[in-house]
């Protein structure tokens, strides 16, 4: 029965991708999930497989911690007894909304470039004997067989296994698919309305702006989207305990949260229309997924009209902005910092590649994203230490931010210089530099610094002079210029590539262990570098210890690198995975 | 029998192309000429639809290609200036998404597909993804794509982009043979010698304005010159080349 169910269905597919318009439906739906697929150009293709992995982990995960939380073993080894499931869920179930938001909206961020059809779409279909009407609706269905497979993937885990989790041991099977109808209901519900809120997003700015004011905002607006997101996934740590300690019918509070309104839906599914604070978040819930909705339709087809058909008549590219000041500082500051022209030439390259390859900018402004959040996190707790005249010395959490922010930054430059940049242009490197002379560390270095310390330093040092004082500015800027050259230099120990110019990393077997040892190094710049500092602010004579620190640290950097067989040293062009990434 | 009459084409205020006036004949090679930004991609773009002219027509027989343009297509093969192909697709993908989607019956589009790659060398590349393919070997997928439908008018623009000699040579005596077999081809290129040896007529474009039209032969002796390049530097060109070729050499040279 199975297996002739399954082959139906495989004719089914096959013969409606026979016919032109399921052709052009599946190329649609392929070009969305693959990555260019430049295998030679080394940019990055996952597959879909590996997408759809990514993508539903979350949701696996945190429903697999649910069994531990809720299995009626664990409960009865705690000693804990009965419990309203309904009323017990519901931070849980707020962050599986969470989840599902994020995780919907994250992957459409991801694929935001290719959501609309664009001049490759252009070149290779349209001169073909298809009517534009069809195009148009064959793009339309896979993006809502996108949207129903990002549901599916990023939910179908918690769909399954939270229910199982918290009623699985029920007697009543009413029970179980009523709590089961209300989860499934909010995280769908949650998740349509996340990835059509940023199509909508996007279908908005198409169809509004021209491409090349586009491709400018671009990049600002998902930065924007993606610290959203990250704010909203860090509510699911505050929330869930305002949801504990407030009743539900008490919740105005935080009804301003989208995934709050999502909750709605779920409660009114298991309790019915009598709560009414959960009836009236479902309904707008509802209306948010409607608008959402809509709002896209006119969108993708405002764009179609206004960007897509008139392709042929835009130029590819605008010349850039012209920022020659700012080019002339930079050609200043590389002429101090180098004798060499050849290195001149490649710090030039890295720091143009790096602030105009929409990738590497991408990935560093996710990293400065994640850092902003946490440092909002770390910080919020703590703000009343912010106001100035109640103490004389700052807080950690204060003292914290530029460490966290410094940090976030200078691995994410460091993850972005193994980000390969059209390795079929990397034969000048080849051709020029002397792999036994050229330094790539000494390049690497200057981006690092010019990208963090240039412009942080002096941040730093005028918001701690502005509100404790310039002894404590200069001794903070300092230290904390001190522990980011420490940083850099940990960074680059084994590094000898030109960065953008290697094939991607493979995966090593010491890899899990590198994520671990960066993760190490976060706790060790957002609380114990901090905490030193502020015991070395309370009594000066203190600091000589943390330079103590930072000097053996340096010095057994030196060390290491010294004792490295020259063959270690040399630069390269192929991807080495013992210097990946270390 | 294809009929462009009086072509304009403006981008806002500017003029790409200007009173561009042809007939492309079953069995004629028109090849079309023209300096860096003369017009030549704006013209092959209104020829296959792309683009509407701001003002006059494209007709195929007789009847404004607009107003069917699908019926048109069927008809036309086409070869882009770029090869820029999905890269995530292997040759033979590509070509069976374009057989596909010229609605070919399945059994004709496996045949051709087959012994297209097969003839074109591309055999042993078929299950190599596009972003891997050299840009020749791209080329030669676009001139599968074109030929694969059996069209009845090829626009070919810079079709000889990236192959290597021998496939020079098979592609243009391939031109002429579809040409004897009364396809019409209309041939948009930068190489001169390929123009003269393969075009029967001849249009010179320079700045959206036609500045020669007529068969090849008859435009060289209008202008009383020897080779195809003296006509066309001698129409198009206002430049001393030998005054750009010193100049280069004294910056170059230059200490």
């Amino acid at each position: 029965m199975i297996s002739r169910t399954k082959q139906w269905l495989q004719e089914r597919r096959s013969d409606f991708c026979r016919s032109p318009f399921g052709c052009l439906v599946e190329l649609f739906a392929s070009r969305m999930f693959r990555g260019a697929g430049d295998a030679e150009a080394g940019e990055l293709d996952l597959g879909v497989g590996v997408v759809l992995v990514l993508l539903a982990m979350p949701g696996l995960l945190v429903s697999l911690l649910m069994l531990e939380k809720y299995g009626s073993l664990m409960r009865f080894l705690r000693g804990e007894g009965a419990f309203d499931p309904f009323k017990a869920t519901a931070p849980d179930e707020y962050l599986f909304i969470v989840l599902s938001v994020s995780v919907t909206a994250a992957a459409a961020l991801w694929r935001w470039d290719t959501i609309f059809l664009d001049r490759r779409d252009y070149a290779n279909v349209v001169h073909l004997p298809l009517s534009l009407g069809a195009i148009f609706f064959a793009n339309l269905c896979a993006l809502l067989a996108l949207a129903g497979v990002f549901s599916i993937v990023a939910n179908g885990a918690s769909v399954v296994l939270f229910p199982i989790a918290v009623v699985g041991s029920r007697p009543s099977l009413s029970l179980f698919l009523r709590f089961a109808a209300g989860h499934a209901a909010a995280v769908f519900a949650a998740s349509v309305f996340s990835f059509f809120a940023i199509f909508a997003l996007a279908g908005l700015l198409t169809a509004l702006l021209p491409p090349s004011a586009f491709r400018r905002v671009s990049l600002s607006i998902r930065f924007a989207s993606v610290v959203t997101l990250l704010i909203l996934l860090s509510t699911s740590l505050t929330v869930p305990d305002l949801l504990k300690r407030l009743s539900i019918t008490n919740l105005h509070r935080v009804a301003v949260l989208p995934p709050v309104s999502f909750l709605g839906v779920a409660r009114t599914v298991w309790i019915g229309a009598n709560d009414t604070f959960g009836a009236t978040m479902a309904r707008a819930a509802m209306v948010a997924v409607g608008v959402s909705l809509l709002t896209a339709m006119v969108a993708y087809t405002l764009s179609f009209r206004r960007s897509f058909i008139r392709l042929p008549e835009v130029a590819d590219a605008r010349p850039l902005p012209r920022i020659s000041y700012v080019l002339s500082l930079l050609a200043f500051s590389r002429k101090l910092a180098f004798g060499s022209s050849t290195d001149r030439a490649c710090c030039q390259f890295v720091s143009w590649s790096l602030l105009r390859s929409t990738a590497h900018l991408q990935t560093l402004l996710c990293f400065l994203a994640v850092g902003l959040v946490i440092s909002a996190e770390v910080f919020a707790p703590g703000s009343y230490h912010f106001s100035a005249g109640q103490s004389t010395v700052p807080a950690v959490e204060f003292l914290s931010i530029p460490f966290i922010l410094g940090y976030c930054i200078l691995v994410g430059i460091r993850f972005a210089f193994e980000i390969p940049l059209d390795l079929r242009a990397n034969w000048i490197f080849r051709l020029w530099l002397d792999p036994d002379r050229h330094d790539a560390r000494s390049v690497a270095r200057y981006v690092l610094l010019l990208f963090s310390l240039s412009w942080m330093a002096p941040l730093v040092l005028l918001v701690t002079w502005a509100f404790w004082g310039w002894a404590i500015a200069l001794f903070h800027t300092a230290m904390w210029c001190a522990s980011m050259l420490v940083l850099v230099e940990f960074l680059l120990i084994r590094f000898r590539k030109m960065p953008f110019t290697c094939p991607y990393p493979s995966f090593q077997s010491h890899s899990p262990l590198i994520a671990v040892a960066y993760l190490f190094g976060f706790y060790i710049f957002k609380s114990w570098l901090p905490e030193l500092e502020e015991w070395s602010v309370l009594s000066p004579i203190n600091a000589f210890s943390i330079v103590a620190l930072l000097g053996s640290a340096l010095g057994g950097l030196r060390w290491y690198r010294n004792q490295m067989l020259d063959m270690d040293k040399r630069l390269t062009f192929e991807d080495v995975s013992r210097t990946t990434f270390w | 029998m294809l009929e462009a009459t009086n072509l304009c084409k403006f981008y806002g205020s500017v003029m790409a192309v200007q009173n561009v006036t042809f007939t492309l004949e079953p069995g004629q090679i028109l090849g079309y000429l023209g300096p860096n930004g003369s017009g030549k991609s704006t013209t092959v773009k209104m020829l296959t639809g792309l683009l509407e002219p701001t003002y006059g027509e494209v007709a195929y027989h007789q009847q404004n290609i607009h107003k069917n343009l699908i019926a048109f297509r069927k008809i036309l093969g086409y070869v882009p200036e770029e090869p820029n192909l999905y890269p995530h697709l292997t040759g033979e993908e590509y070509l069976d998404m374009v057989g596909t989607l010229r609605a070919m019956p399945p059994s004709r589009k496996s045949t051709r597909i087959s012994s297209l790659l097969e003839l074109f060398s591309l055999w042993p590349h078929r299950y190599v993804t596009l972003g891997s393919y050299s840009k020749g070997m791209r080329q030669k997928i676009l001139l599968i794509a074109a030929l694969l439908d059996n069209p009845d008018v090829l626009i070919l623009d810079e079709p000889l982009s990236g192959l290597d000699v021998t496939s020079v040579l098979i592609v243009k005596s391939l031109i002429q043979a579809l040409s004897a077999q009364g396809k019409a081809v209309f041939y948009c290129s930068h190489i001169l010698e390929v123009v003269e040896k393969v075009c029967s007529h001849l249009i010179v474009l320079r700045k959206g304005h036609v500045l020669a039209h007529g068969p090849t032969l008859a435009v060289r002796q209008k202008i009383g010159k020897s080779s195809l390049e003296d006509v066309f530097l001698d129409l198009v060109d206002d430049v001393d080349i030998t005054q750009i070729v010193n100049d280069i050499v004294g910056v170059v040279a230059c200490p």
